[in-house]
């Protein structure tokens, strides 16, 4: 209940579009009632009065019942135009709130949501979200309304007719749902883990294949994905037969109502305190009425998925950013030297720490490079320079001032990073740039990719600069990637630069020309390489040796790469 | 084949249950029809017979029989749609994963996997929208509003007129408005899906937003976007919405006019008409009976309709499905009834011998121009050359994953075409680059392909090959030892471990030849050297076949095959070669150089 509090105080901003939505749908639900009672009711009376040869004023309900289908058609038109309108409005308000909530936790607290699937399902669960006002609000809304309505105009002939299409109704839209829905529950839940296991079989059988054909065991992969699919075949069999008995129990709940109405009422009629047209006129008055409550079944359904997607949501959005901005303004460094002082981290959670006592001096323009296996700390200490993360203990001080002092965004002006994973986003190559710098002109994004040595790449694609890249548009190799993010780097133009193994999964040429990119790059930059390879590292001032989360060895350059180097490469001698 | 065709093709996999689900559908609307009749006749009874309760008893207990007959044909033709389309789903999926298997690796490669599992999973199940919705739907709007007609038609042609003038109209509109409305339906799906793909974009890049202080402006544009998308959808939908609007607007006002006019009749009011036109006398129980039959008669017109968007989604399915079933596949297939039958032999040593072998993925784009070659027994060979170089497909081709364009490839002096592949494959192990782990435990990814009899599937056989792969120690550390279950990609173990798991693998295979692709780059320093001792270990006494893109790795190499652009431009060992000052030598240099940073400053 909280959840569905909460759900809708974010809808807030749009109630008045929601509830002319529910009014609309109201209209169209009474319409089509007032139509076919009327009707009903004028054939009797008409055939009634016909017999009996007397006149009646049949201008009235004829005009109820042409003006009941059209406000009928009216009313579905105003209704869908106004939901859709109110659902787009909200959808983009939603994604809106949920990325505004998301952006302070990035990267630390959303490293838990790292892979693609659970961000998948972020984007599933926002999308979820907007549903509950048409599938479930509206509904509610106008099946608890219009039942209302409907039963207080029985309750004008026979209280009993009221109570017992109170109670049909109840059955059909409350009482059989809540059922079903309790069935399907272990379907429900089985469904949910076939899938995941269903899917998991096929990546490993299509991205496995080579090594499945080639070790014999492709056929027994083909027969478990067949056994997995005709476990889950089975058990949505089983959870449609479960929902099935909703739809049925509508339609079974209308015309047991009409039934037991009947047999209330034809006493009346034969005692005369029931006209033989209104008898028609209830009848199908009530057949007529559990259109209100026919969307019910699929909007418990709703909910609960929903409210599950809610919850999710939520549980991120309340997460405490890992970083607490400072209250007055960032400094302004007129020097770009770093001074990191016996500083310490751990992850939460984590046994050991992530960085223990680490301090380093680099004078401005100053070359350090810090090798070690991964799991040694080297990223943790990009993400504390970069400020995504707060230091346990110990200090980062960036121009004399402390990285505390500094607010997020003003401080990565000065830092920037080139890593071995470059986001492209869905956007033309030149978006893709003018991330870096949004105001820079034609010219200096050409610029900066020569020196990146990207830009002839880029002329020789048919659209150049205004290529796709990104998921759906052109396959960037890995060092042409990497390329961007270099050209990205020089446009950003910070004094430090981060270099987070800007090489690795190259192969040799390809390597060697990316780093007569990055030698261009580091021209004038406070530079900070992390590398788990301890060769070629002579351009260092200095060099760091780190292994979990401590410094094992640090000095010159060709000291310590010229040893552990010797070492790796002799090791096959 | 049109998807709607191939749709329509598929539906005998479902046996008789969708069949069995459209006659219930059909006794059901047979069973509204006498229900109808059935209540009419009661009303008929009270109002003008002055019945009561005790007269029209017997009609209310089959009036009751009836709802509960409709009730059960209604829940029965649903679930023989859903087992139907169940059935088919089940029999497709197999069907495309096998033809997927059938295409072999090499086509795999080429395709995004992400899509084709997404088609073997969400995609098959969309097919439910089609074949347990929108096929029972049409079935009933091809079948009882005919029956309605035909049943109201004798007994009042001109309620009949009516529904007929109309209905056609509805049909014709859903087709004419339908289709235009469809083509801007599915653009606005296809917007939306981009607006939801841009919203994951941005997610998932926001650390790199971050960087570049942008992501408090993409806030914004996110905003600006789905305002955007806002505006121009209410565009389209208010002019989608107007269509089915007309549509809804001739259902009801027909069932209005059916209505009006059957009471003016009943009332006896006299229509100026001439004389060869005269209107049909009907009673109340006719009259009542055509009323309640009105809005049935368009109730499955309008439903079908509802069922247009599933169909859309099946349709789009569909054209996926046919996209990987259809064109022949390009590589060796594995089938055992493609494959010619040659004899099993047992493994043994190989000789192997390229002879003049081409190959191109594309035309015009050759990956080997004429490579010949011979490898004996128990020799170890690397492959080095840049990315691009030939390197892979080689590999590929000994694998048979691909065939040579031209010339032929020899195992033994038979033709790798003619033999069986599974057969060949029991000569061979193979280690690619990031080996796969599969669900399941790592004893059983150990064994993996072993058949469950076979000897080597003893705890003790699995434990030597972990051993001599460098992989017992971390194993055996693990509280679960060979029992852990691994998860998606091996997740929890590192990249060390995982190649030293796919080296037991190779090592319990025991085969003759072993093919693998180094992939030391991602391991750290001490993973490094274990698993080369793993590898050295797995070359005594067996051909060895390496990728190596670490050329520190080559040395101990016999040979060393030098590729550049599909082409052999270097074969001798590390010393000859260094010697030679050639390619070799630049590849060297270009790799002891690598890490020379600075050299601009």
């Amino acid at each position: 209940m909280k959840d569905v509090i909460r759900l809708l105080r974010l809808f807030k901003p749009y109630r008045h579009w929601m509830l002319l939505g529910a009014l609309a749908a109201l209209v169209t639900l009474i319409a089509n009632v007032v139509l076919l009672a009327v009707s009903g009711w004028f054939i009797t009376a008409m055939a009634v009065a016909g017999s009996a040869g007397v006149a009646m004023n049949y201008f009235t309900p004829a005009a109820l019942i042409r003006g009941g289908s059209i406000l009928r058609t009216v009313g579905r038109y105003a209704e869908r135009l106004i939901t859709h309108e109110a659902t787009l409005r909200l959808l983009a308000q939603l994604r809106v709130w949920f990325y505004s909530h998301l952006e302070p936790l990035a990267p630390a607290v959303l490293q838990r949501y790292h892979s693609g699937d659970l961000q998948s399902r972020i984007r599933a669960d926002v999308d979820a979200l907007d549903t509950l006002y048409v599938r479930v609000l509206v509904p509610v809304l106008v099946a608890t309304v219009g039942a209302c309505l409907l039963l207080g105009f029985l309750l004008l002939y026979d209280w009993r007719i009221a109570v017992v299409s109170l109670g049909f109704l109840l059955l059909a839209g409350v009482a059989v749902p809540l059922w079903s829905r309790a069935l399907g529950q272990a379907p429900g839940e089985r469904i949910a883990r076939t899938e995941a296991e269903l899917r998991t079989a096929c990546i490993d059988g299509l991205q496995g294949l080579g090594e499945l054909q080639v070790y014999g065991a492709a056929a027994a992969q083909a027969r478990h994905i067949d056994a997995l699919s005709r476990t889950l075949a089975t058990e949505q069999v089983r959870l449609a037969g479960y929902s099935g008995i909703n739809q049925g129990a509508v339609g079974l709940c209308a015309n047991l109502s009409l039934w037991t109405l009947l047999w209330l009422a034809i006493p009346l009629v034969a005692d005369g305190r029931l006209a033989p047209p209104q008898l028609a006129m209830l009848a199908l008055f009530t057949l007529a009425s559990f259109e209100a409550v026919a969307p019910l079944p699929l909007a418990f359904q709703q909910l609960g998925r929903t409210l599950a997607a809610a919850r999710r949501l939520f549980a991120i959005v309340d997460a405490r950013p890992a970083v607490e901005e400072p209250a007055g303004p960032s400094p302004r460094p007129d020097r770009f030297d770093i001074r990191i002082a016996d500083l310490g981290f751990s992850y939460p959670g984590a046994a050991a720490p992530a960085l223990d006592g680490l301090s380093l001096d680099v004078p401005q323009g100053g070359r350090v490079a810090i090798v070690g296996a991964s799991g040694s700390g080297k990223t943790t200490l990009f993400n504390l320079l970069l400020r995504f993360w707060t230091p346990d203990r110990g200090t980062i001080h960036l121009g004399g001032h402390d990285l505390a002092q500094y607010r997020g965004d003003d401080l990565r002006r000065y830092v920037t990073l080139v890593s071995q994973h470059t986001h492209l986003f869905d956007l033309s190559i030149r978006d893709n740039l003018l991330i870096a710098a949004p105001d820079a002109s034609p010219a200096r994004l050409e610029q900066a990719c020569r020196v990146a040595q990207i830009h002839d790449f880029i002329t020789t694609l048919p659209e150049g600069y205004d290529t796709w890249a990104g998921e759906t548009g052109v396959r960037l190799s890995g060092g042409q990637a990497r390329r961007i993010a270099i050209a990205r780097a020089l446009l950003r133009d910070a004094p430090v630069l981060l270099l987070d193994e800007p090489t690795e999964g190259l192969d040799g040429e390809t390597e060697q020309a990316l780093m007569e990119s990055l030698d261009r790059l580091m021209v004038g930059r406070t530079v900070i390489l992390i590398t788990h390879r301890p060769v070629g590292l002579d351009w260092a001032d200095q060099v760091l040796v780190m292994d979990q989360g401590r410094v094992l060895a640090r000095g010159d350059a060709s000291v310590i790469a010229g040893a552990t180097g010797a070492e790796l490469l002799g090791g096959g001698d | 084949m049109t998807p709607t065709a191939w749709l329509k093709a598929q539906t005998p996999l479902a046996g008789r249950a969708l069949p069995v689900a459209i006659v219930l559908q059909g006794l059901n609307g047979a069973l509204l029809i006498a229900q109808a009749w059935l209540l009419a006749l009661i009303l008929n009874a009270v109002t003008f017979a002055h019945a009561g309760l005790a007269e029209v008893r017997p009609w209310l207990w089959q009036l009751l029989a009836l709802f509960a007959a409709r009730a059960l044909t209604a829940w029965g033709a649903e679930r023989f749609a859903v087992r139907g389309s169940a059935r088919i789903k089940v029999a497709l999926r197999d069907r495309v994963y096998r033809r997927l298997q059938a295409r072999g690796p090499a086509y795999l490669a080429g395709e995004r996997s992400g899509a084709l599992v997404e088609t073997l999973t969400k995609g098959v199940d969309d097919l439910d929208a089609y074949y347990a919705r929108f096929l029972p739907a049409r079935a009933l709007a091809m079948t009882l509003p005919f029956a309605i007609l035909l049943l109201v038609w004798p007994l009042d042609w001109v309620s009949g007129l009516v529904l007929l003038v109309t209905a056609p109209l509805i049909p014709l509109f859903m087709t004419l408005i339908g289709r235009n409305a469809e083509r801007l339906n599915q653009r606005q799906w296809k917007e939306l899906a981009r607006m939801g793909a841009r919203f994951l974009d941005s997610i998932q890049g926001l650390t790199t937003l971050k960087l570049f202080g942008a992501s408090r402006r993409q806030g914004t544009e996110l905003a600006a976007v789905s305002e955007a998308y806002r505006v121009g959808t209410m565009r389209v939908l208010r002019v989608a919405f107007l269509s089915s609007a007309v549509l809804e607007f001739f259902a009801t006002i027909s069932i209005a006019v059916v209505a009006v006019l059957i009471g003016f009749r009943l009332y006896g009011f006299e229509v100026p008409l001439p004389a060869w036109i005269s209107l049909p006398r009907i009673d109340f129980q006719t009259g009542f009976f055509v009323l309640l039959l009105a809005p049935e008669f368009f109730l499955p017109l309008r439903s079908l309709g509802t069922h247009y968007h599933g169909r859309m989604e099946a349709t789009a399915a569909a054209e996926r499905l046919i996209e990987v079933l259809g064109p022949e596949p390009q590589t060796a297939s594995t089938d055992a009834t493609a494959a010619p039958a040659g004899p099993r032999t047992a493994p043994g040593p190989v000789t192997l011998r390229f002879t003049d072998v081409h190959f191109s993925y594309s035309e015009g784009r050759e990956a080997l121009c004429g490579l010949s070659l011979e490898i004996q027994p128990g020799e170890r060979l690397a492959l080095v050359g840049t990315s691009g170089a030939g390197k892979t497909t080689l590999v590929q081709l000994l694998l048979g994953f691909l065939t040579p364009t031209a010339g032929t490839l020899t195992v033994n002096g038979r033709d790798l075409r003619t033999l069986d592949l599974d057969d060949w494959h029991r000569h061979l192990a193979w280690v690619p680059q990031q080996p796969r782990l599969f669900q399941g435990t790592i004893g059983a990814n150990i064994r993996l392909g072993i058949p469950p009899d076979d000897s080597r599937t003893h705890p003790d056989a699995v434990r030597t090959a972990a051993l001599l792969a460098r992989a017992a120690g971390f194993i055996e550390s693990l509280p679960a030892g060979y029992e852990t279950p691994v998860g998606e990609r091996g997740a929890g173990l590192s990249g060390g471990q995982i190649q030293r798991i796919a080296l037991a693998r190779a090592f319990l295979r025991d085969a003759p030849l072993v093919i693998l692709d180094e992939a030391t780059a991602n391991l750290d320093p001490e993973s490094e050297r274990l698993v080369q001792e793993g590898i050295d270990e797995l070359a005594r006494g067996r051909t060895l076949i390496a990728i190596a893109h670490r050329l520190d790795t080559v040395r101990k190499a016999d040979r060393i095959l030098v590729l550049d652009q599909g082409r052999m431009v270097e074969s001798g060992d590390h010393t000859t070669l260094l010697a030679q000052d050639g390619a070799y030598r630049r590849l060297l240099h270009a790799y002891a150089g690598q890490g020379r940073l600075g050299g601009a400053a």
